[in-house]
């Protein structure tokens, strides 16, 4: 890089780079994030507003982590892990990923029913519709072309903005939840809390932001830049988040009390008596776009880990023939995915839950596998954690993994 | 000892080794085979010795099948230095990690290996790419393949022999890399551009280094622009510039159009200024047009040169075959003025000026014309090839039905 390098050239380098941190960010922001965001702000008004901020710093960390071992080594760490953990290692946690990411694909799918009730469309329109578009998409379409269309539907996220101006907030009052929540600590709020910071941060997230980062062969020189990527990405996804909490907050929490909310279609249902029947299509609008974007991102993401740690071949750029394997676990997610919600009275909260749950249990694994891979010296060279990235590393880890023993606990109970 | 013994590498890593008299000297960690042999010979092995890590020399050590276990006995411990030999350590380096598989040019990831005890030494014969590797290494291969049995159902194995395979993984720096890759060099082009695609960035390079400049230039034209880019910022300047001298000129303009400006204009100073000139004029070219999709390796004669002497010329300069579909017949301005085809020279006599036999009636294009031009007139007038010429007339290229299909095919590509 040249030393005298205009504003305008280096806004230009930063574009053509974009990519990875956003669409990573904004896929985080799915059918199962939006749930929580809504609960929240129904639950508890803006006095959950606060836990974006030690979000926003968790997901900072672990992510420029990914984008720095996806620069330095040019392998997924899907590779990394089987590489250098072993066989059995690689095989409980992938098939964890499996199990979870199936799951997770349904909420999606359940995400996708719900909203289009909204809009009076049965979900035996909805699904198969859906299911089919993103199988095309990804079976026929390629990796330029679905991160044009994955930015177009970053961008669409931004209608939860105008559902939360529509509410009308209490600009003051959300300023002073922030500095001064008022949280009542029981076990609901606890678990409220765990399930907020556990929802920003997914397992395959790391594995998916990995491959982007190696997808737009982004070296070493182009760090400064992938890091304000990852930087926008991450303020991209809390701004939505806490636009979706806002819309609650000021609408579905009033007088101090509470509105229970079992899925995000809930919240855009009882938005309308509140903001009007506008506020409550916008909200389900964002919800739409947030389903299809995760469904669409996770099957394939999932059939592509699994096939790169167990060494069969895959990637949408390879023909059915030469990557069998692949196709058929892609396929197969998203069919079993799509048909549990089709069943007549799914069990659909319990979907949700069960699918944060095994993110919880899986989530800490990978994050130590990766801890341990980014400091190995063999492994990243003279790129490894400095000393803070390991304090906060480390203790980031520390946390998530109690919090996410303790939401495995009560959810038990 | 019993020799034709075959093992599988994940059997005997983990298990102690014991002395002649059964005593527990240590957990046997990695083997270390020796590359310049012939066949690759277990040299050496790695082992946890009272806590610390010692690599030991293998000439001391036996493994034997005792009742369904590998024993492996140790009769003295001689530390080896290894720093002088081309060495591979097969859990390090081999184990779990990609190689390629040379019969079915393809990447494959390495679940098991199987070596042979014979009388002269212990060797690697083949690595298991294969499902029943993997199950091996998880230890349930043979419950699962008992419970299948009477359900007709097989688990696929799939060995490799070692000679099919070229290991990929080495840290080792201190060998000349050439040697390492000499299987891989004898791949056809398109291959091992689909082979390297498959890599990370770090293997595609040690792959490309070990390459002759002619191959590798063969190989660059074939890869994904991605891979290019990455590529030539890794590699030196004067590697970079060297093959991109061996390759034609209009490849090249696209190469470095996508490169940073900086670093494509270090490569072009450092090219020969000839073949530089021309990447620079191609690259002036505004994308979508005729001038950017042409290749300036032409052949043009005067009109009255004979027959004979074209052939004299062209066995002098021996073009490439894709460059003589048509020779071009051109003034002293250099304006184009006629086409021969290759047909036309064979059978004419060759005391026979070109004047006598040219076509003057030639269809070309103009090089700020736009791309889609040249498709209508190439498949309307069954052409190989098209001239480009400049607004004075004057034939600055040719446009290859090649490069105008693999255009669209890139193009079809993309949306």
């Amino acid at each position: 890089m040249r030393k005298n390098h205009s504003m305008w050239s280096k806004i230009l380098t930063f574009m053509a780079l974009l990519g990875p941190g956003i669409i990573t960010g904004s896929v985080d922001n799915d059918a199962g994030g939006i749930t929580t965001y809504s609960a929240a702000g129904a639950m508890y008004g803006y006095n959950m507003i606060w836990t974006l901020i030690p979000a926003f710093i968790v997901l900072l960390i672990v992510q420029e982590m990914n984008a720095r071992m996806g620069i330095v080594t040019g392998k997924g760490l899907a590779d990394l892990i089987r590489e250098n953990a072993g066989v059995k290692v690689t095989f409980f946690i992938f098939i964890g990923l499996l199990f979870a990411d199936i799951s997770n694909t349904m909420t999606e799918f359940a995400g996708v029913a719900g909203s289009m009730e909204v809009f009076g469309v049965s979900k035996y329109i909805a699904i198969p519709l859906t299911a089919i578009g993103v199988w095309l998409l990804v079976v026929k379409g390629n990796y330029q072309f679905a991160e044009k269309i994955f930015l177009i539907f970053s961008v669409a996220l931004l209608s939860y903005i105008f559902s939360a101006l529509m509410g009308k907030p209490h600009w003051s009052e959300i300023g002073s939840a922030v500095i001064h929540p008022h949280v009542p600590v029981n076990f609901d709020s606890i678990s409220m809390v765990i399930g907020l910071v556990g929802t920003t941060i997914a397992p395959w997230m790391q594995f998916y932001m990995q491959s982007a980062v190696i997808e737009k062969g982004l070296t070493p020189e182009d760090y400064k830049y992938t890091i304000w990527d990852i930087v926008v990405g991450c303020i991209a996804t809390v701004v939505v988040a806490f636009f979706i909490m806002v819309a609650c907050g000021s609408t579905l929490f009033v007088n101090g009390h509470g509105t229970q909310i079992n899925d995000a279609k809930d919240a855009a249902v009882a938005l309308k008596p509140f903001a009007g029947a506008m506020a409550s299509q916008v909200f389900a609008f964002g919800l739409f776009i947030a389903s299809i974007f995760s469904a669409t991102i996770l099957p394939v993401a999932t059939a592509f880990y699994v096939c790169e740690a167990f060494g069969f071949e895959a990637g949408i750029e390879k023909k059915w023939k030469e990557a069998p394997q692949f196709y058929i676990l892609y396929t197969i997610i998203l069919i079993l995915s799509a048909s549990i919600i089709l069943i007549p009275n799914a069990p659909l909260i319990a979907i949700t839950l069960w699918s944060q749950r095994i993110n919880g249990i899986l989530l800490p694994i990978v994050l130590i596998c990766m801890m341990l891979l980014v400091n190995n010296k063999e492994i990243m060279g003279k790129f490894t954690n400095k000393k803070w990235n390991n304090i906060i590393g480390w203790f980031t880890i520390f946390i998530l993994v109690v919090l996410s023993l303790v939401l495995v606990v009560l959810s038990i109970f | 000892m019993k020799f034709g013994t075959t093992f599988y590498l994940s059997r005997v890593v983990g298990n102690t080794i014991y002395t002649n008299d059964q005593k527990p000297i240590g957990k046997l960690l990695d083997m270390i085979v020796d590359l310049d042999s012939r066949r690759p010979k277990v040299i050496a092995i790695k082992i946890k010795n009272n806590g610390s890590i010692r690599i030991i020399d293998f000439s001391n050590v036996s493994i034997t099948k005792k009742n369904q276990q590998y024993h492996i006995q140790c009769t003295a411990l001689h530390d080896m230095e290894l720093s002088k030999l081309h060495t591979l350590f097969l859990v390090k380096h081999v184990l779990d990690k990609q190689i390629v598989d040379m019969y079915g040019r393809k990447v494959v990831r390495v679940n098991d290996l199987r070596l042979v005890v014979l009388s002269n030494g212990t060797y690697t014969v083949a690595v298991d790419v294969g499902f029943e590797g993997f199950l091996r290494r998880l230890g349930v291969a043979k419950p699962l393949k008992e419970l299948l049995k009477p359900f007709r159902i097989t688990v696929p194995s799939n060995l490799l022999l070692w000679d099919e395979v070229e290991a990929i993984d080495f840290t080792n720096r201190g060998i000349k890399l050439s040697k390492s890759y000499a299987k891989l060099s004898t791949l056809h082009p398109s291959d091992l551009a689909d082979i390297l695609e498959d890599l990370d960035r770090s293997s595609q390079l040690a792959i490309f280094s070990s390459l002759d400049d002619e191959k590798a230039a063969d190989v660059l034209e074939e890869l994904e622009t991605e891979v290019q880019v990455n590529v030539l910022e890794s590699l030196s300047v004067e590697k970079a510039a060297d093959m991109l001298e061996k390759m034609p000129a209009d490849e090249v303009a696209d190469i470095l159009e996508e490169l940073e400006a900086e670093r494509a204009n270090k490569i072009l100073i450092e090219m020969e200024k000839e073949a530089s000139a021309e990447v620079r004029e191609l690259m002036g070219y505004p994308e979508k047009s005729v001038g950017s999709l042409m290749t300036t390796d032409f052949i043009s004669f005067h009109e009255t040169i004979t027959v004979q002497e074209v052939f004299a010329e062209l066995r002098r300069i021996k073009p490439e075959p894709d460059s003589v579909y048509y020779l071009y017949v051109v003034d002293h301005d250099g304006r184009l003025a006629a086409n021969v085809s290759l047909r036309d020279l064979v059978v004419a006599e060759p005391e026979q000026p070109l004047h006598r036999i040219m076509n003057r009636d030639v269809i070309s294009v103009y090089d700020d014309d736009d791309m889609d031009e040249i498709v209508e007139r190439i498949s309307k007038y069954n052409l190989l090839a098209i001239p480009v010429i400049d607004r004075t007339k004057v034939l600055v290229g040719t446009v290859i039905i090649n490069d105008v299909f693999y255009d669209f095919i890139k193009s079809k590509r993309r949306k």
